[in-house]
């Protein structure tokens, strides 16, 4: 990375501990619900951030994998429900299930549009979403129309609503981890290789590498990394129905992922941070009161249309310019990578 | 906890809990001196059933009117809300109504945004089944909080999910259909029936209730098609429904209920209205109105409601939503939308909500605990009967069915049915031990009811 | 040099055999089978009608999705198409409550409708959409062309502020519950097919009749008008078409104005069989995002046979699963996504660029 590193590191240092200190200065409605649904909204996002900018697939599907760990999540663990399987199992053994069968879902959606690219897997994968949230829609015995409620989190972490700041801080550490292991990842050589089929599949291809497989396999840890946005969500939420991963969920999803910039990390939980803010006060803004998805719309568009690379890529821009440098190859276009077309 | 090896990592947490002991510690005595009492009202207004928004409230703020001293901000927008009001000295205070639609993950989101951000105490609401099942269990989390129904109809919201600071004034689906099977299978001589019903826990909950009492008296449910809720093209559905059956149950909703009519219409020609029996979307003031002359001499469910009841109680009830609002939007005239299953649900919990906060005296503190108690003794004397909460904090209800008939060219209701006494366990058909109402359940049984073939006639107003 | 040359021309000529074989195959598999088998030998359902009926009461499912389908005519994806769809019902449902009356919250009846005043807000919902489309096109999307996943999510962001300030609208509709655009009382009766003793409603033959008509115009000038042979060029070489002294530019503003132009029709007419409501694009997002996944983009052909499919795959799992599984049916659809992708991961008439 050609950026001054230092001024990233202090930033990033420096907001890690406010998210540390968060609940001694911001009221519990903060930590509880804006905080907390930041983490893993981020959470989801940094796994269409990693798809998109190490893999150069743009997925609509991580809500989708995201909502199935919830379900199965909720069907494992809820007892006496009056909805869904009601297994009553311990919440860790719902937690494995959950991401298990996640990935293992995510694994068939990644090989079946592992061959596209471009603008064909992002309507392939927001098929695997629409099919979803139809699916848990029809099928009762899982959840139906009005999804499962009463899903508890294990007894560490306790009633959610009395300990607000335990599931923060689950969820900071998560976020943190997912953030350090996505970090090492993109660093070994699979993640090396799968930048190489991002750029130049053809030439992947014919050095003796699998391009198809590559591409199933990063989509695969996405679903993992989604799959744990969506047991926190679930814990958080206390209910998971059919709505919860509707187009408007999966397209919020994209607008966070956009927002903070589809190639750097850490816009994900910029993009999230900037989403929930706007979300809960753009009603007392008057002229917009109820229009908060034509003022986010608009952001979006802007962040589009202006700066491609969203609000990390502001940030970048602004530092090169403070630093006098030229601007680096992290200016490149992310919206764009790849070729736009399969050529597999 | 136990691990004598994790202390030093605790102190850290140790700190944290000193800080936020002292820091909600200093915010409950600043409570403490403000001692209005914070009133949240869960309302959809978008949806199946967003269009009976005003009616929702109209319910609400006519009995903080009518029993709490409240004023209505516009007599005829009711959504605006109240002014006014006390109890026990205690200022009462709207603080917010939520918009929902029929999803349940929007009315959690809405009660969060309720209880959490704008720190209601209490709330009334929501007003739909899945709606009230999400929102009961949200209640279970928090129980120093309180929560009463809206025009919620759902079985499980009190029977499976017994939330004890959850209550239901109002009755649930089933039983509102008390009658309903008796009267298809003796009085109209249906055989076989056909049933079709929006694919969620309200509408399963309605025809279970339909099902379990034509079964009882030896009719036979050949089939159940079951089209989601919110469904805009209902024409595969309508192809779906047999015609070779005695008659139809149809317990579609809200606005999903005109465009099923005329979609059966375009499968299977016109609609003989003898041949249908409706829930009580087919009776409710506003909605009943438009269903257009097909529908004449087809039978209703009600909701517990019988608006043109010869009672004194059921005019008083008229007259007094006639005294607050002039008109309930977008159906015009306030007084015959009383009997609206939405704004009597609204308005039966909101005044048991305020009969048990003048128990005590409008007192919230010990975590409403005293609330709770007193609101399981509360008596109402309703419009359409007494009312008083039974187990799961469920009230047992009179039930009702009504008629569709033609009164100068225009389509009217008539009450022609009346059944005391039903309970939630609908003469021993369900309990806590029975599965939920779903697409399958209840079985189609013959057996014993309690009002079998004693169906009463009420005296009605013409 | 030469050799390799003639080889490629060997192989693409065997693999243009094959591919018509498997044309050949895939249409006798999906196509010509099922047609017989609803015909002549599909069970009986319980109202008494043979599947026949159910496969061809749905017009308006093979409509819709063709005008759905085209949307990757151009391929250029219109994320906003559903936004589109919604817009024309909207402004042709708010046009006609205006020159009728407001009726009642549940809406019009037939018979307050003459022919005029369905034909007048249906020309005009098409034509405002249309604009807006040109609008769209040429404001964001003309100057970058070619980036193909930048003009997807700015036409994503239009459809989230489009489909949000349609909220507003709909609720001072009637409280935000669906709507209908009401049929004219010219179209709503009953006809006597002979066809399995059916009521076919008046309706249902002029949706046919509409989707015949448009099918046929649209080859039409696909196939054999200079725009429409421009446009097919245009989508596989666009350097190549420009290059040769055409105005590119102004043949994709009249293909994206067409394909919006549809788009509000199919609100038009999907207002009109069924209603509208905020979010019911999504079902017709899906079905034309599978539409144009087994079709292939850029391809008519694609957009008729994957609309066929989708519906004979839906009547299908409706009508042959046991009666507690028909629920399950969704799954059918990924199935179908998932055995096209499998064997032709750009559809079955795709081509790349």
């Amino acid at each position: 990375m050609t950026v001054p590193v230092s001024a990233d590191r202090i930033v990033g240092a420096g907001a890690l501990l406010a998210a540390i200190l968060a609940p001694f200065y911001l009221s519990s409605y903060w930590v509880g619900t804006l905080l907390t649904q930041m983490l893993f909204l981020g959470i989801v996002a940094a796994s269409l951030i990693f798809l998109s900018a190490y893999g150069g697939m743009v997925s609509l599907a991580q809500v989708a994998v995201y909502g199935i760990a919830g379900f199965v999540l909720g069907n494992a663990t809820t007892n006496g429900n009056t909805k869904g399987l009601n297994l009553g199992w311990s919440p860790w053994i719902g937690i494995v299930l959950g991401i298990v069968i996640a990935v293992a879902i995510g694994l068939l959606f990644g090989a079946l549009a592992s061959r596209s690219v471009g603008i064909y897997f992002l309507m392939i994968t927001l098929t695997y979403s629409v099919i979803a949230n139809l699916f848990f829609s029809q099928v009762t015995d899982l959840s139906g129309f009005g999804g499962i409620s009463g899903i508890r989190a294990p007894n560490v972490i306790g009633n959610v609503e009395a300990h607000q700041n335990r599931l923060y801080y689950v969820a900071l550490v998560t976020a943190f981890g997912v953030y350090l292991l996505l970090r090492y990842l993109v660093r070994t050589p699979f993640g090396l290789t799968l930048q190489g089929v991002r750029d130049d599949p053809v030439r992947m291809a014919s050095l003796g590498y699998n391009v198809p497989l590559h591409r199933t396999v990063a989509f695969g840890f996405a679903s993992l990394i989604a799959a744990i946005g969506g047991i926190l969500f679930v814990w958080w939420n206390g209910h998971v129905d059919p709505a919860s991963i509707d187009l408007g969920a999966t397209i919020d999803v994209l607008v966070i992922a956009v927002l903070g910039g589809l190639y750097r990390l850490e816009g994900a939980w910029i993009g999230a941070l900037l989403f929930v803010i706007v979300n809960n006060y753009s009603q007392r803004i008057g002229f917009i009161g109820d229009r908060f998805h034509t003022l986010i719309g608009a952001i979006f568009l802007a962040i589009v249309l202006v700066s491609p690379s969203g609000m990390i890529g502001l940030w970048e821009r602004a530092l090169s310019l403070f630093s006098g440098r030229r601007r680096g190859p992290l200016d490149r276009n992310p919206i764009e990578v790849g070729p736009a077309e399969p050529s597999v | 906890m136990s691990a004598l090896t994790g202390r030093r990592k605790l102190i850290p947490f140790a700190v944290l809990a000193v800080v936020a002991a002292a820091l909600s510690a200093s915010v409950a005595t600043a409570r403490n001196s403000a001692t209005t009492i914070k009133v949240a009202v869960l309302s959809d207004c978008q949806g199946a059933f967003g269009a009976f928004d005003n009616q929702d409230m109209a319910g609400v703020v006519a009995a903080f009117s009518q029993y709490a001293g409240a004023k209505p901000k516009n007599p005829n927008k009711p959504r605006d809300g109240w002014t006014g009001g006390s109890i026990g000295g205690h200022p009462l205070k709207l603080v917010g109504v939520g918009c929902s639609n029929d999803r349940a993950d929007t009315a959690i989101k809405e009660t969060k945004r309720l209880m959490e951000q704008l720190g209601a105490d209490v709330m009334v609401g929501p007003l739909s089944g899945d709606e009230s099942i999400a929102v009961a269990n949200y209640a279970k989390q928090h129980p120093t909080k309180t929560f009463v129904n809206g025009s919620a109809g759902a079985q499980d919201t009190t029977l499976k999910v017994q939330a004890p600071n959850f209550f239901r004034f109002s009755g649930d689906g089933a039983m509102w259909n008390a009658g309903l099977g008796d009267l298809a299978y003796r009085k109209l001589g249906w055989k076989t029936a056909a049933v079709v019903a929006d694919d969620y826990s309200f509408a399963w909950t309605s025809a279970a209730g339909f099902i379990t009492d034509f079964c009882a008296a030896g009719g036979k449910v050949t089939k159940r098609v079951f089209p989601p809720l919110n469904t805009t093209d209902y024409s595969s559905y309508a192809q779906q429904m047999p015609t070779n059956v005695d008659g139809t149950f149809v317990a579609v909703g809200g606005a999903g209920l005109i465009p099923f009519l005329k979609a059966y219409e375009q499968a299977h020609g016109p609609i003989d209205g003898k041949k249908f029996i409706g829930n009580v979307f087919w009776g409710t003031p506003g909605q009943f109105q438009q269903l257009g002359h097909r529908v004449v001499g087809a039978y209703a469910g009600g909701a517990g409601t019988a608006g043109d009841l010869n009672t004194p109680a059921a005019k008083a009830y008229n007259a007094m939503m006639g005294k607050w609002f002039k008109t309930i939007p977008p159906f015009g005239a306030a007084a015959p939308q009383a009997a609206s299953t939405f704004t009597y649900g609204f308005f039966i919990n909101a005044w048991g909500l305020v009969e048990g906060l003048k128990k005590v005296g409008g007192d919230l503190s010990g975590g409403q605990k005293k609330l709770q108690a007193a609101l399981r003794q509360v008596s109402l004397p309703g419009p359409y009967g007494t009312v008083k909460l039974g187990p799961h904090n469920q009230a047992p209800i009179t039930a009702f069915f009504q008629q569709l008939y033609l009164k100068g060219g225009k389509l009217a209701i008539k009450t022609v049915g009346e059944v005391p006494n039903v309970d939630q366990s609908f003469g021993g058909s369900y309990s806590t031990k029975t599965p939920a109402p779903g697409r399958t359940f209840p079985p189609c049984v013959k057996k014993k009811l309690p009002w079998q073939g004693k169906v009463i006639t009420p005296k009605v107003t013409t | 040099m030469a050799a390799v040359a003639a080889q490629r021309v060997k192989l693409t000529a065997l693999s243009a055999h094959m591919r018509l074989a498997l044309y050949a195959v895939l249409i006798l598999v999906f196509v010509v089978f099922p047609l017989v088998w609803i015909l002549f030998l599909a069970p009986t359902t319980g109202t008494g009608a043979t599947t026949f009926g159910s496969a061809v009461h749905d017009p308006k499912d093979f409509l819709i999705t063709l005008l759905n389908g085209i949307f990757g005519l151009m391929r250029v994806v219109n994320m906003a198409h559903g936004a589109f769809f919604l817009l024309g019902g909207y402004i042709a449902l708010k046009l006609q409550r205006q020159l009728v009356g407001q009726g009642s919250v549940f809406g019009l009846t037939s018979d307050q409708v003459t022919l005029v005043h369905w034909l007048y807000p249906v020309l005009i919902g098409t034509v405002i959409v249309a604009l807006i489309g040109l609008l769209m096109q040429q404001v964001f999307l003309r100057w970058n062309q070619g980036q193909d996943l930048r003009q997807a999510l700015i036409t994503i962001a239009i459809s989230i502020i489009l489909a949000d300030l349609m909220l507003p609208g709909y609720k001072g509709l009637g409280g935000g519950i669906a709507q209908d655009i009401s049929w004219p009382k010219t179209f709503d009766k009953f006809v006597n097919l002979h066809v399995s003793g059916i009521q076919y409603t008046l309706t249902r033959l002029v949706i046919l009749g509409i989707a015949v008509g448009i099918g046929v115009s649209l080859t039409v000038w696909l196939k054999w008008t200079r725009t429409g042979m421009v446009i097919r060029a245009g989508v596989d070489d666009r350097a190549m078409v420009s290059a040769l002294g055409i105005n590119i530019q102004l043949t994709f503003a009249i293909a994206f104005v067409v394909g919006s132009a549809l788009a509000g029709l199919g609100g038009v007419i999907g207002g009109s069989f069924a209603s509208l409501a905020p979010g019911v694009d999504a079902n017709w997002l899906l079905y034309s995002l599978v539409v144009v996944i087994i079709g292939g983009m850029g391809s008519l052909g694609g957009a008729a046979v994957g609309s066929l499919l989708l519906g004979l795959t839906g009547n299908f799992s409706a009508a042959y699963l046991p009666s507690n599984y028909t629920y399950y049916s969704i799954i059918f659809t990924f199935v179908l996504v998932a055995v096209v992708l499998a064997v032709k991961p750009l559809g079955l008439f795709g081509r790349p660029a």
